[in-house]
């Protein structure tokens, strides 16, 4: 919403701002929208000028449309694909995280979101050799466990120091806190634009829901707010920045399938691009380590579903082959790390 | 203070970058003038691992004096984060307590971290009589290790570390529904930073009063949620372990049903480890306990 002012363009004076003002004219928007030949008789103004005025006005503050090749163009030579490690993993993202995009991992707990995260900044701050932030809200960091991870990807103590050098690692327990740490992770983003070829590729938040879930349901509704403005922040960091931002979930159960499904709503499933159901073992003390990843939705994968990219049983040319009631595409992965 | 808009600057005559600047200072100051009033607790926030790594090393485990299971909790209760204990009745959920608010007390030399515990009881089962004998016992223990060393420190220790020392430095809490609960927690972080030697936070009973007379289950998802934000707070300022006891409840499957912790889907994930026991097939009675450890970061073993 921005206010008319003198100077704003050529043509608009104080004076004619003023005549605009006694008819309810204040911004741009309103200019623009209103109709000329009356607002050219209230005002006195005269209407050559006002066209004249207009155009510089929808030139400077509209948005432009570009065509699809250079859009192509330049979503080429700016993004990027980080992979995570793990190769099942990788192909079940077809190739790995992409920057410019906001991606959700949940799972029910023990499944391994923090373990896939750690190797994540592990791959990221050694292999790529790319700075990582790591939000952490849950304290589930635990820094001997990414020295392990690190220890079994390369022996030289000297890279190992650098790789966790490059892992910053944020501690945020509130919702006001961590959308003030996204905020100082875009000012100093901002700031390195100019100096170096932006080092910060991947953003790592683990995880939401334990900062959201305090605010959302019952009768209030600042929760949901709050819940848009961070999916706001975090689409705008993914997109402007050229940064891979990668969120992880809490899951609940459906109360008529009792299967299990990411939590937060149906308001934030629109918020990521991809997203990512981890299973683990049912029962504790049961034998075998593997966890399974499926594809809950995806705007690249081949059978993404028709629609909202829930049980695509139906849809042509996507296997199913998890039991009834999962909220899959029918792409399962087995995810050894 | 959050939006710069193009005009704005143009209209002010400075750059973007001094903008930046500008937003930079000012954060700092009203950090420092936080810091000044709330005691610094946000500021130490941001680091990278390698910072963290450091003070993992450096940081000690309270021991349980059990080697089992200190060794699949990589040995002992970690502090700075949280460790939930679940279990069915009579499995030793308040025993495995109320030995950790006495070992946190063992001075340095001999191990431990020298450290002041919370108790807060929700379901009355703490014994003092109990604990009295668990801290006669520890004390013997350190006892003996200082006479099979004969070292300077571990006599000079030993005379601090006697059983009326260990029994007045647990401070006790009763919360008889879950409104004292919430309101002992969050008024924890005050007391905490009155006694700063605390190294541990027991809650015996999370479950206790959030199971009976709740009708509003998403409210108690949200205070659930709230309460272990807080916990976690708490662990991380003030470097201490929180330890919790959950109850445990049956989940009916297709055709079985499965013993699984209280509390729901959404309390799973407050915890960073979560500790099950179990009883196996046999009937002795603490034998064989069985215990996996369902959450963790570290290990994920499972140890019989």
């Amino acid at each position: 919403m921005v206010v008319l002012r003198a100077g704003l363009c050529p043509g608009l004076t104080e004076e004619m701002i003023q005549l605009l003002r006694a008819n309810n004219i204040r911004t741009v928007v309103d200019f623009v929208s209103s109709d000329l030949e009356d607002v050219a008789q209230n005002c006195s103004v005269s209407y050559k000028v006002l066209v004249a005025v207009r155009r510089v006005l929808l030139a400077q503050f509209s948005a432009f449309p570009t065509n699809g090749a250079d859009l192509y163009e330049e979503l080429k030579s700016s993004t990027a694909i980080l992979p995570t490690g793990s190769p099942s993993l990788d192909q079940l993202l077809d190739a790995g995280l992409y920057t410019g995009e906001v991606t959700e991992l949940a799972g029910a707990p023990g499944s391994g979101k923090t373990q896939v995260c750690l190797s994540i900044a592990a791959n990221v701050s050694l292999g790529l050799r790319q700075h990582v932030v790591f939000l952490d809200s849950t304290g589930g960091f635990t820094a001997s466990r990414l020295y392990q991870m690190l220890q079994a990807r390369v022996e030289d103590r000297e890279e190992q120091m650098e790789a966790l050098q490059r892992v910053q690692v944020v501690r945020v327990f509130d919702i006001y806190e961590m959308l003030r740490a996204l905020h100082e992770v875009r000012d100093c983003l901002s700031q390195q634009v100019e100096s170096s070829a932006g080092l910060l590729k991947a953003v790592l938040i683990d995880s939401v829901s334990a900062v959201l879930s305090p605010l959302l349901g019952g009768r209030q509704s600042e929760g949901l707010a709050i819940m848009m403005q961070l999916a706001r922040e975090l689409k705008t960091l993914a997109k402007e920045f050229s940064v891979a931002v990668l969120v992880t979930n809490q899951v609940t159960r459906d109360n008529s399938t009792s299967a299990l499904k990411s939590a937060l709503g149906r308001s934030w499933s629109f918020v990521p691009s991809t997203r990512v159901l981890l299973q683990g073992r049912a029962a504790p003390w049961e034998e075998g380590t593997a966890h399974t990843a499926c594809l809950a939705k995806s705007p690249r994968q081949v059978g993404s579903g028709y629609g909202k990219g829930r049980c695509g049983c139906g849809a042509v040319g996507c296997r199913v082959s998890l039991p009834r009631g999962t909220h899959c595409n029918g792409r399962v992965a087995d995810v050894c790390y | 203070m959050r939006l710069i808009q193009q005009h704005a600057l143009h209209k002010i005559g400075i750059s973007k970058e001094e903008a930046l600047e500008a937003l930079q200072v000012v954060r700092q100051e009203c950090a420092g003038d936080a810091a000044k009033t709330a005691g610094g607790s946000d500021s130490t926030r941001k680091c990278t691992a390698l910072e963290l790594l450091e003070e993992e090393h450096a940081q000690g485990f309270i021991i349980t004096f059990c080697s089992a299971l200190d060794n699949i909790l990589g040995g002992g209760v970690q502090l700075t984060k949280i460790t939930e204990i679940c279990g069915a009745p009579g499995v030793g959920k308040t025993q495995l307590c109320m030995q950790l608010a006495v070992d946190v007390q063992i001075p340095e030399c001999f191990g431990g971290v020298a450290g002041e515990a919370v108790f807060i009881d929700t379901e009355g089962s703490f014994m003092v009589d109990r604990a009295a004998d668990i801290a006669t016992a520890c004390v013997q223990h350190c006892q003996l290790i200082a006479e099979a060393h004969q070292e300077e420190d571990h006599l000079k220790a030993l005379e601090t570390f006697s059983l009326e020392s260990i029994l007045s430095h647990i401070y006790y809490f009763r919360c008889r529904d879950y409104i004292e609960l919430l309101a002992q927690v969050y008024l924890l972080p005050d007391f905490l930073s009155e006694h700063s030697k605390v190294r541990l936070v027991v809650i015996d009973g999370i479950a206790f009063p959030f199971r009976h007379d709740f009708e509003d289950l998403s409210l108690r998802t949200r205070l659930l949620n709230g309460l272990a934000q807080q916990l976690i707070i708490i662990a991380n300022d003030h470097k201490s372990a929180v330890v919790l006891t959950n109850q445990m409840t049956t989940r009916f499957g297709q055709n079985q049903s499965m013993l699984v912790p209280a509390l729901g889907e959404s309390w799973g994930h407050a915890a960073t480890v979560r500790l099950i026991f179990h009883w196996d097939n046999t009937q002795s009675l603490r034998a064989s306990e069985m215990c996996s450890l369902h959450l963790s970061p570290k290990m994920q073993k499972v140890l019989k």
